[in-house]
């Protein structure tokens, strides 16, 4: 059953190859921070599978053992990573890479959108209408804001 | 020369690229639908390539999780609220455990989903909350360079995939290099041995396992082991004194605005 093995162990690699590949997309275009160090963490999981499946290809330990030493790095990046994360967003109140383009080299031209985004105004919310009955009830402010999103 | 199965797998990597610069974030619905289409084709493409891992059973079991693994990873690149984002990571995270499973690494699965679900990703979402509970900023829907990145991350995959379909077609290039070939017994005895975790334990502690007739002597891990826990110590430090730090704000010495941020101004801070 060497077949199986060598079809397991090209499976494995090529959906590892694509979960890194993913991960170097959302890191390459995502703008926000948080995302883009959750598409770092995404390509070390595709790094993670590649290493199992060459560990049960050749019977050796190495890999899961690797993959091991790589959750712990990935978790202490997490904890570093968020506390800066933190940081950088009391500074500018903002999560956006952007933000922080002036760090940058000297000879780089800044970033300028090509189009800026215009948000789409929401839809005024259908309010019942109701007769006229009794005094008319403060709805506080709250209440009436709409917000079909999360 | 390049046959049929090489070419689709080329041409399915670039539609799956293709697609997932229609669904990255700053296109219209209908591009976006176009390109979870496109995408899908190209994995599937791709998948019709790839050589049977064994019986019914295995086959569909690798094929669902590989397709869950890789659909919600798109799904979290593409999507445009963080929050969602993080989640179908999660999703992306319990399905490679499974893959993991799959490959007999069960230690490795379980430790997936508790550090990684459990304890990462709960974090970042706490910190999603904190920064940004209502998920509508100007810079989540916009993509940055989308077709650059996702041409070039199809690019990877099939210049990666062609490498691994050409050891395939030579499977002599593969095994070759093995000294000695490694058979299921070793295997059995070896990385698939029941008792799994208690292997695992004596891998890294460095305690003398029952040696297969073809291994030769193994390094411990003991040391890596060693530094692993003093990373972590030196990360919990590390974390506690920035974190620290930022409680006390020191005011930016010049806070450029910059024009594209007039609609999310500084909330507070």
């Amino acid at each position: 059953m060497a077949d199986r093995e060598v079809a397991l162990l090209a499976n494995y690699l090529i959906v590892g190859a694509m979960l890194f590949a993913l991960g170097a997309i959302g890191f390459l275009s995502r703008r926000n921070l948080i995302l883009m160090f959750l598409c770092a963490e995404m390509m070390l999981q595709g790094v993670s599978l590649s290493l199992v499946a060459f560990g049960r290809f050749h019977n050796d330990w190495g890999g899961q053992v690797l993959v091991l030493l790589v959750i712990t790095v990935a978790a202490c990046e997490a904890a570093i990573a968020l506390a800066l994360i933190m940081v950088l967003f009391q500074r500018r109140g903002t999560l956006d890479v952007i933000a922080w383009q002036e760090l940058r080299e000297a000879d780089q031209p800044p970033y300028v959108e090509d189009q800026p985004f215009e948000e789409p105004e929401p839809a005024a919310p259908e309010w019942p209408q109701l007769p006229l009955a009794g005094l008319r009830p403060e709805i506080p402010s709250e209440q009436t804001d709409y917000r079909p999103h999360v | 020369m390049i046959d049929a199965g090489r070419m689709m797998i080329l041409l399915g990597a670039m539609l799956a690229g293709v697609g997932l610069w229609g669904v990255l974030p700053g296109a219209t619905v209908r591009s976006r639908l176009l390109g979870a289409v496109l995408a899908a084709a190209g994995l599937g493409l791709v998948a019709a390539q790839l050589p049977w891992v064994g019986g019914w059973v295995d086959q569909s079991l690798f094929t669902l999780l590989a397709f869950v693994a890789v659909g919600s990873a798109a799904a979290a690149i593409s999507l445009r609220n963080p929050v969602y984002a993080a989640i179908w990571f999660g999703m992306s995270l319990v399905a490679t455990a499974g893959l993991l499973l799959f490959q007999g690494a069960q230690f490795l699965a379980v430790a997936t989903i508790i550090v990684y679900a459990g304890a990462i990703l709960v974090t970042f979402l706490f910190v999603l909350m904190l920064a940004e509970p209502s998920g509508r900023a100007p810079y989540d829907r916009q993509a940055w360079e989308g077709l650059v990145s996702a041409l070039s991350g199809a690019f990877l995959v099939g210049i990666l995939s062609l490498t691994v379909a050409r050891a395939l077609a030579d499977p002599a290039e593969v095994v070759s290099p093995v000294p000695v070939p490694v058979t299921d017994q070793d295997r059995q005895a070896g990385i698939l041995a029941e008792d799994h975790v208690r292997r695992i334990g004596q891998v890294l502690f460095d305690l003398p396992g029952p040696a297969g007739p073809n291994r030769a002597p193994k390094p411990g891990y003991l040391i890596a082991v060693e530094a692993a826990g003093v990373l972590l110590l030196a990360a919990l430090v590390g974390a506690a004194a920035i974190a620290g730090r930022a409680r006390t704000p020191q005011p930016d010495p010049a806070p450029k605005p910059h024009p594209t941020h007039s609609a999310g101004g500084p909330r507070h801070g």
